[in-house]
């Protein structure tokens, strides 16, 4: 039967349409289709740094608009305020009128994410002490606001300390802001690092297009291909705590550490991939991070512009370590925990940030004891074993429903265990167990073997990179459950 | 456009020409193996949902109330098969697809309680066509030697064009490989129109073996597929009030004091087994 055009035309409106349930990510077929659209019309307004920057913006908030419907007016409006003070400020020349308008956004960018992300917790516990029964309406949470409000602040205190320069113009600032590469997710950027790009204007060159490319496939093999597929077993752990064997919920628990791990870091890479192709640099967001071999090095290898940011807004102005020991001990805990709190309105996010902040102080305590052992084999894979223990063991209290359902899962594995399911396991779960052998061995590999396979792969034919590409494809339509499932930081 | 832009804009075009030209015919078979195809041409092609007379909360109305309200205020329509229900202990074999992540540990929080005996195989991303060929009904059968079967397939094929002529011989061979084994055999929690799978089981299936899920309201995981599980406790809550009234063969489950339960044991197939 030939499909009526109203019919297409119907479904293609539909497509375009808010949709909750089907926001538009980078593993999504729509968005590679509007991408598709996107490359010529961006690429043929280059030459004009103003249409290209009003382009961007236009596609950025269609974009956004698509995960968020209206909220992407609370964005525009955001950056308004943003720039308007930020404006004022370069007018002032006294420290206090200057820092009392710093003052004054940050409160209403904070206020803003306060509402949204954490009414509803607050209140709660609220009604918990003082056995209210104060109720507020749902709220819903606009995708990725907690990523550009990080941004917003940053840019303000950068102002107000003179490394940045507020914009010229509103649209170069909503640009920054607006970014779609890494509205909903980050990598967070900072002004000082992406303004200048904007001004600079310069387009990819082949080599960075097709690097783009390959970050592209890295990320959507990460994310689309194994954190979607590994997630099926780890879910169904972590939904029915108790009703699997110690071995099933120590993999469930391993899982769940690596598919954070593929589906964060994919999307990323896809987010890095997306803007290189369009000229722009993305600082990194990860770099091999269960690789570490200290509680220390695992922060500066996990979602490091999340990690860089509060060193640089919240450690250092509480004293970082410039106040005596107990103070340094004290900042990191304070840091950990509110970055707990950054991830989820809940208190498991704050026990799960609290509980690195503990971490991060056992660490620095034992450094001097432990120090004279540095270089030994021995001392480093006990160094790396105890990290990645310890990270993964908090994964179950960020992923599991309730605290209850963590101690289940946790206890289940010591009480459970026997290694007579290891091999039933491994015959039943296959491609499961294939997936989690090729992130570890993967984590094996040296950056410097990564940057070869890169360099291999932008230097390949370009019909090499077709089939590569459609290759890939095919995987995630092999393996996707369903509809794409939105990415695990997608709700933060 | 720069020359390296223009070459990847090539690529991604040609890529989404051939996906797009793949969606709308069937692929071929490549050395046994079925390649999937992706959904574009279903997606743009398909015909408008027009308004009709009949709303969703008209269609199967006793259903969607059995997952949203509260466990005793449902009220089953009267039975139309007088059965009296079987109050020995029994043995269950949970077979389907991945939905049964949801629905076992509900069902054996049942069968915990009334000391009933429950083994699940969960085989992901399967659909009638492989549990037919592969004959893994018959050999877990002989495996268990079960008294009663659930059986809940159907999600895989949603979307499966001609269903009812590609699928028919499946869904029967199914039940041949039951045989006398009393069974339910429990739809896709649709989230989208089907193609006409529910009616596929429906037109195979005896009256009183086949429990109609599409229709129900779910809460659905990130997915939009999958019941949570809460919903999905509440689908098999449903399933077991809807039994003793409805079903050909009523088993007596007596309510769980736990939410969940362990099943004796789970059997899981990966969805590239054959």
């Amino acid at each position: 039967m030939i499909p009526q055009i109203s019919d297409i035309l119907y479904n293609i409106a539909d497509l375009l349409a808010y949709n909750p349930d089907k926001p538009m990510l980078f593993s999504s077929g729509l968005f590679w289709v509007l991408f598709l659209i996107f490359i010529p019309i961006y690429s043929s307004f280059r030459s004009s740094r103003l249409k290209m920057t009003l382009f961007v913006i236009f596609f950025s908030l269609f974009f956004y608009y698509k995960s968020s419907g209206w909220f992407f007016l609370l964005l525009v409006c955001t950056s308004l305020i943003d720039w308007l003070l930020s404006r004022l400020m370069a007018t002032l020349k006294k420290n206090g009128q200057r820092k009392f308008v710093a003052f004054v956004s940050i409160v209403i960018s904070l206020s803003v994410l306060g509402y949204f992300k954490y009414a509803h917790f607050f209140l709660w516990n609220w009604n918990a002490m003082v056995e209210g029964n104060f109720q507020l309406p749902d709220i819903i949470l606009p995708v990725g606001i907690s990523f550009y409000t990080f941004q917003s602040i940053s840019y303000i205190v950068d102002v107000y300390r003179g490394r940045v320069k507020p914009t010229e113009s509103w649209w170069d600032y909503l640009f920054f802001l607006s970014f779609f590469p890494s509205l909903v997710a980050g990598p967070i950027v900072r002004a000082d690092y992406f303004l200048p790009q904007i001004r600079e204007n310069r387009q990819a060159s082949t080599p960075e297009v097709y690097a783009g490319l390959w970050l592209i496939i890295i990320g959507v093999v990460k994310k689309a291909i194994i954190a979607d597929y590994i997630s099926q077993y780890n879910d169904l752990i972590f939904d029915s705590p108790g009703s699997y064997t110690g071995f099933e919920a120590l993999m469930g628990v391993v899982g769940y550490t690596m598919q954070i791990y593929c589906d964060f870091s994919g999307y990323s890479d896809m987010a890095i991939g997306i803007a290189a192709i369009m000229g722009f640099r993305l600082p990194e967001n990860f770099n091999m991070p269960y690789k570490s071999q200290s509680l220390t090095e695992f922060w500066r290898r996990w979602h490091i512009s999340l990690s860089t940011w509060l060193r640089d807004y919240l450690y250092i102005p509480l004293g970082g370590n410039r106040k005596g020991t107990f103070r340094l001990y004290l900042n990191n805990f304070l840091t950990m925990a509110i970055g707990g709190l950054w991830h989820g309105a809940a208190w498991k996010f704050v026990f799960w940030g609290a509980m690195h902040g503990v971490g991060l102080i056992v660490n620095k305590m034992c450094r001097p004891f432990t120090s004279r052992f540095d270089g030994k084999v021995w001392f480093s894979v006990l160094s790396w074993a105890i990290t990645l223990i310890f990270v993964s063991l908090l994964w179950v209290f960020f992923r599991a429903a309730s605290w209850s359902d963590s101690w289940v899962i946790i206890a289940s594995i010591f009480k459970d265990f026997s290694v007579d399911s290891i091999y039933p396991f491994i015959q039943a779960r296959n491609l499961w167990v294939t997936m989690m052998a090729i992130i570890i061995v993967t984590h094996c590999f040296s950056e410097g073997l990564c940057d070869f396979f890169s360099d291999v792969f932008v230097k390949s034919p370009w019909l090499f990179k077709l089939i590569v590409f459609i290759v890939v494809v095919q995987l995630v339509i092999e393996l996707q459950s369903a509809e794409v499932a939105p990415f695990i930081y997608y709700q933060f | 456009m720069k020359k390296g832009l223009k070459n990847l804009w090539i690529l991604l075009a040609l890529a989404f020409v051939i996906f797009f030209v793949l969606s709308i015919f069937d692929i071929p078979e490549i050395c046994g193996y079925k390649p999937k195809s992706s959904e574009l041409a279903d997606v743009i092609f398909k015909e408008r949902e027009h308004d009709s007379e009949e709303t969703e909360d008209d269609l199967d109305e006793e259903y969607a109330e059995a997952v949203v309200t509260d466990t005793d205020t449902i009220s089953a329509p009267k039975s139309i098969f007088p059965v009296p229900v079987d109050t020995t202990t029994q043995t269950i074999l949970f077979i389907g697809d991945s939905m049964l992540d949801g629905l076992s540990p509900r069902l054996a929080a049942y069968s915990n309680q009334s000391g009933f005996h429950q083994y699940s195989v969960i085989w992901y991303s399967s659909s009638t066509e492989k549990w037919s060929k592969a004959k893994r009904v018959k050999e877990y059968i002989d495996k268990i030697n079960p008294t009663f079967i659930f059986i809940c397939l159907g999600s895989n094929e949603l979307m499966i064009k001609d269903i009812i002529e590609k699928r028919q011989q499946f869904v029967s061979d199914i039940i041949d490989q039951i045989g006398d084994i009393p069974y339910l055999w429990i739809g896709p929690p649709n989230w989208r129109e089907d193609t006409g799978i529910n009616q596929l089981i429906k037109n195979n299936v005896p009256e009183g073996c086949y429990f109609k899920s599409d229709g129900m309201k779910f809460e659905r995981r990130k997915d939009g597929a999958h019941p949570t599980a809460a919903s999905a406790s509440l689908w098999m809550d449903s399933i077991i009030r809807w039994m003793p009234e409805h079903s050909v063969h009523p088993i007596s489950f007596e309510m769980p004091e736990k939410k969940t339960g362990t099943a004796d044991h789970i059997f899981i197939h990966s969805p590239s087994e054959d």
